[in-house]
């Protein structure tokens, strides 16, 4: 390792090459840009005719959109497990993951707000949530938490980034004219002293472990959302933790596909090496086994004593009308890639990007059979209304709608990452030997 | 897709016989056709019941003269169309009061005033209708039962007393009359013990449960009515109110602090949770913004 010690202008030049307006950087947003905006004149058509557009009716009132909600908060939870529990525990490895991990957490948190607008009939009346909100109501905390949350992944994100702006808007060459006054600005005159160190160190600290009982809330939060029902699939003391388990397992998967695409598009194999994704996928086995047994959990215990709205909840999951979603998501979201992830070929950079491919689209689907079905058979029995009332079917408006988010997300990573470094550079270069970076 | 074609072909196998049934059983006794309203249908009615019928009927029979009705077996219909306004307002009456599936009965639903207000409502959409003359309802032939309410303290149970009015326009004990007795609570009525039938004297005595808990006082509001299911007589219930409860002093559900109330009535502890909770984390964000300016401060010195 020694004898080939990169030095810091390789570094820099590494981790800072990508920042440049560049054709496919066009393309790319041009393309998001036009998807976008045909989702919007779908939401302009909601905002219009009303929630009617969408499938929801009468009795199955929360459709796709809360699904969606509840991944995007999922998704989000992932920047706490990087940043704060693997790295409070000392994980060395992390540090070029960290900031790829807090990307995702903002651009999923600020986006998860944003999705229950889209469940709303009256969106102009959001602000009434704040104002009339009941301290009682587990949407007034979940209000909370996840403001609370975004606005901590915020700094996380940001705080770390402050020592590489300093350095690239003084040391970089390729920077583009046009970015260098916001560098300026954002590395606030950093220079690398010790008190202004003590300062960032001491903050960081302090979010570290401020960002772990935050993000446990958001996804208990949301659980409780279902789970202070007696709906039969979501009556249940287990949400919480259940929440919380898929949320890093959808999280990690995340992360290992934004590594994947960050490490081709950017040129970063050499600072995301085989070991990172190697070890994301030992961290992916890991949370997938711990959701994995909160899912046997979850449906064998009412399964074993069969209450009886429980019994037609888990028939039809299991058995009947939701089987081939359930146990496709089971097998191919969970079951199989813990299998195969055990393997050290699976864990390479493209195996382990499709692997994950796979979690996280059953990690949608997952949290639709959580949302949808129950709702389908209610305590109340559902009389002489019309077909598409007890059947919920996303209309093509409404599933414009939820893409709209996933656009939004994608959005804001790809502006994050291509106008920042993706790997923390200071940070690197300090691991990587480089003693003395000069700051002025 | 599957599951739709056989709710399709389940409901089409169905509803045949059910319509051709329906439209041979559906009858209205002759005397029922023959009631007519009480009073002349003014226009306060009609308005009245344009209420009941907006809340209560338009969403299966839609709005009248807009061929809008909800699609079901057998179909509702519109009811500006002739099949509705070419029956008496007695068929009509008769036809809302007992229902028949899918059509809920509106007996208990629904007052008789409203059940008129109703039709009054309805026949504005028929100009050649002619109101019968409401004195003219002579031609009812069944019994008509009024009913009184009281209390024996020294027998403890609560005795309904049923009157009817003879041809000859004497009063006299309406013997053999099934009655129900009804306790009011939060929501709605609540039957007490069995349906009992009037004896010799037109009495039916009601055991009736005293811990029941009543307003503070003790008082609870107790209803009697005629169980009539085939409509067949016209019958006054009683009400009234006996300190024969259990005196209750509790606060309203939303007068309390609880989960379940108002915003302003938080528990305490819960307050203290949700604003300390958010203090503590939102003190050290502010904290950490004012730390994030004091870095440029120190470039600075």
């Amino acid at each position: 390792m020694e004898d080939n010690k990169p030095t810091f202008d390789k570094i820099l030049n590494d981790l800072t090459h990508h920042i440049r307006i560049n054709k496919g950087f066009l393309l790319w947003m041009g393309f998001l840009s036009v998807s976008l905006l045909i989702c919007l004149y779908a939401y302009s058509l909601q905002l219009k005719t009303g929630l009617g557009v969408a499938g929801i009716r009468d009795y199955i009132t929360w459709g796709i959109y809360l699904s969606n909600f509840v991944f995007f908060v999922a998704s989000s939870l992932i920047g706490m497990l990087i940043s704060a529990v693997l790295g409070l525990i000392g994980m060395k490895w992390i540090t070029p993951l960290t900031r790829i991990a807090e990307t995702i957490a903002v651009a999923f948190a600020a986006v998860a707000g944003l999705v229950i607008v889209s469940d709303m009939g009256r969106p102009e009346r959001l602000a009434y949530v704040f104002i009339y909100g009941r301290a009682q109501s587990p949407i007034f905390w979940d209000v909370t938490v996840i403001t609370t949350y975004f606005v901590l992944s915020l700094l996380l994100l940001f705080l770390p980034m402050i020592a590489d702006m300093a350095i690239i808007h003084r040391k970089s060459t390729s920077l583009p004219g046009w970015l260098k006054p916001v560098y300026k600005t954002l590395s606030l005159n950093f220079t690398d002293s010790p008190e202004q160190n003590k300062i960032i160190n001491r903050c960081i600290r302090i979010l570290l472990i401020l960002v772990i009982p935050a993000a446990l809330s958001i996804h208990t939060v949301t659980s409780w959302l279902f789970a202070v029902t007696s709906r039969a699939g979501w009556d249940s003391t287990l949400f919480g933790p259940y929440f919380v388990s898929g949320a890093f397992v959808a999280g990690s998967a995340a992360v290992i596909i934004a590594m994947f695409f960050f490490r081709k598009n950017y040129k970063l194999q050499d600072y995301l090496t085989d070991l990172h994704f190697s070890n994301m996928g030992k961290v992916l086995v890991t949370v997938s086994l711990v959701y994995l047994y909160f899912n046997i959990n979850e449906f064998l215990v009412p399964g074993y004593k069969l209450k009886r709205a429980d019994a037609v909840h888990l028939h039809e999951l299991l058995a009947g009308k939701d089987a081939l979603l359930f146990w496709l998501v089971q097998t191919g979201g969970l079951l199989i890639p813990i299998i195969l992830m055990m393997f050290k070929p699976f864990r390479k950079p493209l195996p382990i990007m499709l692997i994950s491919v796979a979690v996280l689209i059953a990690a949608w689907i997952k949290r639709y059979l959580i949302v949808i079905p129950t709702q389908e058979h209610p305590f109340l029995p559902i009389q002489h209304v019309p077909q598409n009332f007890m059947h919920y079917s996303p209309t093509l408006i409404e599933t414009l709608i939820s893409i709209a988010p996933f656009i939004l997300v994608l959005i804001i990573i790809t502006l994050i990452s291509k106008f920042f470094p993706v790997i923390p550079l200071h940070e690197t270069a300090k691991e990587k030997g480089i003693e003395h970076i000069k700051f002025d | 897709m599957r599951f739709k074609k056989l709710i399709l072909i389940i409901a089409v196998l169905t509803s045949a016989p059910a319509m051709i049934a329906t439209a041979q059983t559906w009858v209205v006794p002759d005397d029922q056709k023959a009631v007519c309203a009480p009073i002349k249908f003014t226009q306060e009615m009609q308005k009245q019941g344009e209420q009941v019928y907006m809340k209560i009927c338009q969403s299966c029979h839609g709005l009248p003269g807009k061929d809008n009705w909800m699609k079901l077996t057998p179909p509702p219909g519109d009811l500006a169309k002739d099949k509705a306004q070419l029956q008496t307002d007695g068929e009509l009456y008769y036809r809302i009061t007992t229902g028949k599936a899918p059509m809920p009965e509106f007996r208990n639903i629904l007052s008789d005033d409203d059940r008129w207000n109703v039709i009054a409502f309805i026949r504005t959409f028929n100009p050649k209708y002619v109101q019968p003359d409401p004195s003219a309802k002579g031609s009812f032939s069944g019994r008509v039962v009024t009913l009184a309410l009281q209390y024996s303290d020294p027998m403890k149970k609560v005795i309904a007393t049923a009157t009817e009015k003879l041809k000859d326009g004497s009063m006299s004990p309406a013997a053999g009359v099934e009655i129900i007795l009804y306790v009011k609570r939060y929501f709605g009525n609540m039957q007490v013990g069995d349906m009992k039938t009037t004896n010799a004297k037109g009495e039916a005595a009601f055991e009736f449960p005293f811990d029941l808990p009543g307003n503070k006082d003790g008082y609870v509001d107790i209803t009697a009515k005629v169980n009539d299911p085939k409509n067949l007589m016209k019958s006054t219930p009683a009400s009234g109110s006996f300190a024969i409860g259990a005196p209750t002093d509790k606060p309203g559900l939303t007068e309390t602090r609880a989960w379940w109330s108002t915003r302003d009535k938080t528990p305490i502890w819960l307050a203290i949770t949700y604003t300390g909770s958010v203090l503590i984390i939102w003190g050290f964000i502010i904290y950490i913004i004012i730390s994030i300016l004091k870095i440029r401060k120190v470039a600075k010195a």
